[in-house]
């Protein structure tokens, strides 16, 4: 018999608050406040406090990349957002390839 | 169960020291990271050195794991066949430290969570820790129609207990998640209190699943968008027409194809992508498939074409 879980879907009408997002990496939110200061994951107004701040799917992905880096690479915050965004690009060119049935 | 050998996995020996353990995981991550790799089996090898990785770079979970696999080494398990024995971790302990990151035991193995899932909870219960449980990750691939459309699906989780006699024993559990309609690829699923037990009488983390849209027979996904390769005819792109276009949500819609259309055109129909509320769009591209020029009729009218455009030269711009 199936337990039957309360799903939410990460989305812009349920998303995630900053002490979610911490939570869910396994860090604090002092972490999530550098995330958004160097620019991994995107806040409408960085300069309300924390507690307001609101984050997607992608924001979750990223913090998350984010943190395996750190742990397991030892790379400081600045260089795991230039990772990152190299990261999308490759993907995001690899999707676009795809989408037009070269590969 | 397989008794997993941690140093093959990461190409070294016991003696290796922490610098050591360090530089062949950065080495073989840069190998198969599946952004990069070109190696067919390249996740399973990520998660195989990730797991190694997690047990190996950990002081206290290396020292368990060596001391584990001594005894193994001396009471010959036959191969398959590995439990791990009563008490096996007993003087050792498990902190799930501030720099360790998230709960990603989920991609772990069986072997892996049998050793150290259970322990690192009854470590955090010793040192009279309260705090909600972990989080987990993990991936949930659904059909392109179950994106657009919602479903729900049935997903099963281990979950390790300890038996009367004190042997580690696993526990599946069947979760009946419900997909809302419209997710994309790379949204989050929150299960709520289907992570970690939480410690010292806390709650339970919660569980977040990340949807991967299936390869499609006919549509291919990027990001929000839905991309198909629609084929219309020599006649259909150079008079233009109605043409019947089937949709993922089910059905079919009458799509123009404006005259004179070039092979690779892109046909947009607006918000018939993934995304709910904020819905990608169905792009067709065009391809035009020429008829065979086998029986007479075709060949006849292929030379009159021939006749009539003898001015068009589609090889101008080659300069010949």
């Amino acid at each position: 018999m199936a337990t039957v879980s309360v799903t939410t879907a990460i989305s812009a009408s349920q998303p995630l608050a900053a002490s979610e997002l911490a939570h869910a990496c396994g860090a604090d939110t002092e972490w999530v406040v550098q995330l958004v200061e160097v620019g991994i994951v995107q806040v409408t107004a960085a300069e309300a406090p924390p507690e307001r701040w609101q984050f997607s799917s992608a924001d979750l992905q990223s913090a998350l990349e984010a943190r395996r880096l750190e742990r397991d690479f030892g790379v400081g915050l600045d260089a795991a957002a230039l990772i990152l965004d190299l990261q999308h690009e490759v993907r995001r060119l690899k999707a676009v390839i795809r989408a037009h049935g070269l590969r | 169960m397989e008794f997993k050998d941690y140093y093959s996995a990461l190409g070294i020996d016991r003696t290796a020291s922490e610098e050591d353990v360090r530089k062949a995981y950065r080495k073989l991550a840069r190998k198969y990271h599946p952004d990069v790799s070109k190696e067919a089996d390249a996740e399973k090898r990520m998660r195989d050195i990730n797991e190694a990785n997690d047990v190996l770079r950990d002081k206290e979970k290396r020292a368990a794991y060596d001391a584990l696999a001594d005894r193994v080494a001396r009471g010959g398990h036959p191969q398959g066949d590995f439990q791990p024995p009563p008490g096996w971790d007993t003087g050792f302990e498990f902190h799930r430290g501030p720099n360790q990151g998230p709960a990603d035991h989920a991609d772990f193995s069986e072997f892996f969570s049998s050793l150290f899932g259970e322990a690192e909870r009854r470590g955090a219960a010793k040192r009279n820790y309260r705090a909600r449980g972990e989080d987990h990750h993990a991936a949930i691939e659904i059909s392109l129609e179950d994106a657009l459309n919602g479903a729900e699906r049935e997903i099963t989780l281990r979950s390790q207990e300890t038996d009367a006699q004190g042997r580690p024993s696993f526990k599946t559990r069947t979760l009946s998640v419900k997909i809302p309609a419209g997710m994309h690829p790379g949204q989050f699923i929150r299960l709520a209190g289907q992570g970690m037990p939480g410690h010292g009488g806390e709650p339970a983390g919660d569980l977040y699943l990340e949807v991967r849209i299936a390869p499609h027979r006919l549509y291919r996904v990027e990001e929000r968008d839905i991309y198909m390769t629609l084929p219309v005819t020599p006649t259909e792109a150079a008079l233009g027409a109605q043409v019947k276009v089937p949709v993922p949500t089910g059905g079919a819609v009458e799509v123009t194809v404006p005259p004179n259309a070039r092979s690779g055109l892109k046909l947009r129909l607006k918000g018939r992508g993934l995304g709910g509320k904020q819905p990608g769009d169905l792009y067709l591209l065009l391809e035009i498939a020429l008829p065979p020029a086998t029986a007479d009729t075709t060949r006849k009218a292929y030379e009159q074409l021939a006749q009539a455009s003898a001015s068009f030269n589609p090889r101008q711009h080659l300069g010949v």
